[in-house]
């Protein structure tokens, strides 16, 4: 965990940042240099200066044209521009670095705490040399106790993410269902209630969905609930966490198949936000339900073809193995719903027909509420999260008719119809409409297929601004936002 | 297209007899004069077929009595929820259940609750029944489908006719699509199609046609490497309809631009030959916009349209583009062809920007069937709308709505946009691997409309259906042209409601149809008005017809 904090006096001779407004007078110390090699603030570009400040590597960072999230995209800038680059190994790496936000309002402060922290967080590293990376980062500012509370929350929201990236970026063979439960138990130390069911329990419940999916693995599916208790209904958030997704009987292609750890990215952005939720005291009462699974090919496995029957008492036909993380969504929805929640959203690296239809710039979003969109739409753009409104139609549900079960999980592979067109199948609105038969219509529900936005790839541009390469902890800073503008607001209602 | 007629109600001598009802007409007294001039049996028959009058629920009893061969209940679900998307699938769920019947009448009494009910229906019935059996030779005479003429009947026939005038315009543009996006490619290849779209001339479009030369000295570069490597030239036709009284160079027009690959082969990047034989109605984009011209001519809509088609066939060959070739459009950008299979958006960013120029629409809205990825997005129940317009999107969905042709809005922006740059041109015709496929072809688009407000319609998976619907028969579909029509008339011309009736029509009786029967069931039945028939001429052309002589500007 990257270290951050305020501090009022500059100490040491570590390397600073200033962030540039392209409307703002530079620093007596910087203007005549910063002159001499043109340097725009508003550019959005990094600046470097030897020997302004006796010395000490200094860099001018230009905050860009006006955009909300402009000094959230300078932190990062700073924090990229301050560290080195891991493959220059000779160089001296830089693991304190301080940035000058003096002169910055306390909600500016925050910002550039949000993009520094983003950037500069610490993925798990299991080299076993010397670590390279930054590890102190102090935010200059005229007076800690102004900047204190709003920074208070970014640290909140940044450990959230932290963890939703940490856990995303482990191995499966180190993070398998039972550990994977085990490292959740430790959030009891912030006064989040954990609850873990193994197999006994969900083989009672009839959780024929997540038992299924798990039962190819040596390691046995965990059902883990998660409670931030506060006033009134919860808001249910729902994960799904494929800890390694081989495929199962419909194996993968190995290409890229080691990308599939972080298949449970949905899970941990959920447990990310419950993170947040609770050192930030929120009023509003939360739980996340997370379905936790490995699928594996085994003796064990389930096969294409198999008829399961699901918590709700739905019976579904499994068509293909790969397209299990519906199916534990299934079971949990259905646990979450017993809860009563206000609200269900639900967390999943469901499809790569999103990413087909959306790319790496917008999660898609569905559901069966507007209002619930709209919020989510507008909690998305507000953090640099962006999700676009995707359809659930009726045909999309009559495609999941089966002969043999209620409904069918998904369509085989050119299952489209005859012709060019049936190539192409809507998997990422059929699986939204198959996960709306367990959401119900009790509560408003949003489903977010964030496949291709879970993960920033060397090469490949999402988001406001660039991250190292590895998990992004997409949806913890969205449903966070998502609870402070729509529930913590709205209790009365 | 079948014949249409519109009377009041009376008890048919022969063939078939339809009855669409709501759920709450069952026993109501409309069922009550059917049943008693049917001797009891229609309430036997509904009880005992279990008829509920749930939407989209056909049953048909037959030889019911009183000469009638079938009679068929066609359920139209709530009273309150029937709209006129409901009447017309009561009309094309009837033609479906008529199976070897000649002759039919609707009674359309149980759909109302606005002007038009009754030309709903007969809109959905001539939209069902149209065929493309162009190329069935030895079909069987009692193979072939024996439908001719449907009647229609209502309290008002006279008004009803009126109404239907509109409509009956607007299934003809819709038959020219359907037909265009049906003929094979070795049919239908650029030119073949520039020809069939002269026949435009005759509802007073003017029609102008630019071939191969005069396209190089356009300068369509971007276009012209799509067609370079088939042996059929490529036509660009443009036409206009003046339905506003304004002076043509006064008006600014609204423009409407179709993708038209007559066949798309990929080219040299060139696709699996799996389902390769849909790609004969690559054209679909193109097909559209000629039916929306005819249906808004047909129906003398009031409004000035220019609609602009780039027709094409595709094809790998030694003189074919290759990918890495760099071409120069009519917009002077320059593209790198990637991937010759995305060939669409090649042909459309010549065209769109040469209807920029010439014409400065109000607004341009395109259609093409242009990406896979459309359909991996979005499925075949919604078109993909792209836009730069908030006002536009929404009127389009809107109508989209209304005539149940859905869109769904899809995104734009910068971080797409970045896909296509190119390391040696302007741009690149496609973005880095399969992400976000439509959306970088919007954005490609995009770069070509110069500020023009500007939609694009990916209409790749609802162009063509797998199955029967109740208003559109398996096949080609022509989505949009409705849709479209449906845009201009709401929003750009007036009041939708002011459809012009063809003044001096024959009228015609259609035969065999018994308008002297005994059975009058309306009150004071005027039995003059029970046969009104629909004529066989086309509408008269607003102007005559002038011919396109004008040479292609620069």
């Amino acid at each position: 965990m990257l270290k951050l904090r305020l501090t009022e006096l500059p100490r040491g001779r570590h390397p600073v940042a200033f962030p540039a407004l392209p409307d703002e007078l530079l620093p007596a110390a910087y203007a005549p240099l910063a002159a001499v090699a043109r340097f725009d603030a508003a550019r959005g570009e990094a600046l470097r200066l030897d020997g302004v400040l006796g010395g000490r590597t200094a860099w001018l960072i230009g905050a860009g044209p006006p955009h909300p999230l402009r000094l959230e995209v300078a932190g990062a800038l700073a924090v990229a521009s301050m560290t080195t680059a891991p493959e220059d190994r000779d160089s001296t790496p830089v693991r304190h670095a301080v940035i000058d936000a003096r002169g910055l309002a306390p909600g500016a402060v925050a910002q550039l705490a949000m993009g520094a922290g983003m950037r500069g967080h610490r993925l798990p590293n299991l080299s076993t040399g010397p670590r390279r990376d930054l590890r102190r980062l102090d935010l200059l500012v005229d007076d800690a106790a102004a900047a204190a509370p709003a920074f208070a929350r970014v640290e909140a929201v940044l450990r959230g993410v932290g963890l939703a990236r940490d856990l995303a970026a482990e191995p499966a063979n180190r993070l398998t269902p039972t550990t994977f439960a085990e490292r959740l138990t430790g959030l009891r130390k912030h006064g989040i209630e954990v609850t873990v069911l193994g197999r006994d329990w969900l083989e009672r419940g009839g959780y024929g969905g997540l038992l299924a999916v798990g039962r190819g693995s040596a390691h046995p599916p965990r059902l883990v609930v998660l409670r931030w208790r506060g006033e009134g209904a919860p808001v249910a958030f729902v994960g799904k966490g494929i800890t390694f997704d081989t495929g199962g009987i419909s194996i993968k292609p190995a290409k890229g198949m080691e990308a599939m750890k972080g298949d449970m990215a949905g899970a941990a952005a959920c447990a990310g936000a419950i993170l947040a939720l609770a050192l930030r005291r929120s009023p509003v009462h939360a739980v996340a339900v997370l379905a936790v699974a490995e699928n594996a090919t085994g003796a064990e496995s389930y096969r294409p073809g198999d008829v399961l029957r699901t918590a709700s008492g739905r019976t579904v036909e499994v068509v293909d193995t790969d397209a299990e993380g519906r199916l534990v969504l299934a079971d949990a929805l259905h646990h979450a719903r017993g809860l009563r929640p206000r609200a269900i959203i639900d967390l999943a690296t469901l499809t790569g027909s999103i990413v087909s239809a959306l790319g790496h710039h917008r999660a898609g979003l569905f559901g069966n509420d507007d209002i619930l969109r709209d919020a989510l739409m507008a909690a998305g753009e507000a953090v640099g999260e962006p999700l676009w409104p995707m359809p659930i139609g009726a045909k999309h549900r009559r495609d999941l008719d089966s002969a043999i079960a209620d409904l069918r999980h998904c369509l085989p592979v050119g299952g489209g119809g005859p012709g060019w067109a049936g190539k192409f199948l809507p998997d990422a609105c059929q699986a939204a409409a198959f996960l709306g038969e367990f959401a119900g219509g009790d509560a408003p529900w949003a489903h977010l297929d964030i496949a291709g936005m879970d993960l920033r790839e060397e090469g490949v541009e999402s988001g406001a601004y660039p991250l190292p390469p590895g998990p992004s902890g997409f949806g913890v800073r969205l449903l966070d936002r998502l609870v402070a503008d729509r529930f913590e607001t709205s209790r009365a209602a | 297209m079948l014949d249409i007629a519109f009377a009041k109600a009376s008890l048919p001598e022969s063939g078939a007899l339809v009855l669409p009802l709501a759920e709450e007409d069952l026993g109501g007294a409309l069922m009550g004069e059917w049943d008693r001039l049917l001797g009891g049996n229609l309430a036997r028959g509904a009880a005992a077929a279990e008829f509920k009058g749930r939407k989209g629920q056909a049953t048909t009893l037959y030889a019911p009595g009183g000469g009638l061969s079938r009679l068929v209940l066609v359920g139209l679900g709530k009273r309150d929820s029937l709209d006129p998307a409901g009447a017309e699938a009561a009309g094309g769920n009837a033609v479906a259940a008529l199976g070897r019947e000649a002759l039919a009448s609707i009674d359309a009494r149980a759909i109302g609750g606005w002007a038009g009910a009754a030309a709903d229906v007969a809109l959905g019935a001539v939209l069902r029944a149209w065929r493309f059996d162009r190329y069935r030779t030895t079909e069987k005479p009692e193979d072939k489908p024996r439908l001719a003429g449907v009647k229609v009947l209502c309290d008002d026939p006279h008004a009803a006719k009126a109404e239907w005038a509109s409509r009956r315009a607007i299934a003809e543009g819709v038959f020219l699509t359907r037909e265009l996006v049906s003929e094979p490619a070795n049919i239908l290849n650029p030119p073949e199609f520039a020809d069939r779209l002269r026949k435009l001339e005759k509802l007073g479009v003017e029609v102008e046609v630019f071939g191969q030369k005069d396209l190089e000295k356009l300068g369509f570069g971007s276009m012209l490497c799509v067609s370079q490597g088939s042996a059929q030239p490529p036509r660009m036709v443009v036409m206009r309809w003046n339905g506003t009284d304004s002076k043509k160079k006064d008006s600014q027009p609204i423009a409407f631009i179709g993708k038209g690959v007559t066949f798309d082969t990929g080219g040299i990047s060139i696709k699996p030959a799996a389902g390769m034989e849909d790609m004969k109605w690559d054209m679909a984009g193109a097909g559209t916009v000629a039916g929306l011209m005819m249906a808004l001519a047909g129906r003398k809509a009031k409004v000035d349209v220019v609609g602009l088609v780039g027709l094409v066939e595709n094809m790998p060959s030694g003189t074919a583009v290759r990918p890495g070739d760099v071409v120069t459009s009519y917009s002077g950008q320059t593209i790198e062809v990637i991937n010759t299979d995305a060939e669409g958006r090649l042909v459309l960013a010549d065209v769109l920007s040469y209807c920029k120029k010439r014409f400065d629409p109000a607004f341009m809205v395109n259609l093409a069937t242009l990406t896979g990825a459309i359909i991996v997005a979005l499925g075949n129940e919604h078109a993909g709308l792209f836009s730069n317009d908030e006002g536009l999107a929404a009127r389009i969905q809107e109508a989209g709505k209304s005539v149940g042709e859905l869109a769904w809005r899809m995104p734009l922006g910068e971080a797409y946009d970045r896909a296509i740059k190119s390391d040696i041109a302007d741009m690149k015709n496609v973005g880095g691997g399969r992400a976000g496929g439509s959306i970088t072809a919007a954005q490609f688009l995009q770069r070509f409309v110069d500020g023009c407000p500007w939609a694009h319609l990916d209409i790749a998976g609802v162009a063509w259906g797998g199955k029967d619907q109740p208003t559109v028969p398996k096949g080609a579909t022509a989505w949009g042209v409705r849709l479209l029509d449906r845009l201009v008339a709401e929003h750009h011309e007036g009041r939708a409601a002011e459809a012009p009736v063809p003044a001096g029509e024959p009228e015609a009786a259609v035969s065999g149809t018994g308008s002297e029967s005994p059975a009058i069931l309306a009150e004071g039945g005027a039995a003059s008005d029970a046969s009104i028939a629909e004529p066989v001429a086309p509408p008269a052309p607003a102007r005559a017809a002038r011919p396109a002589t004008r040479r292609p500007r620069r």
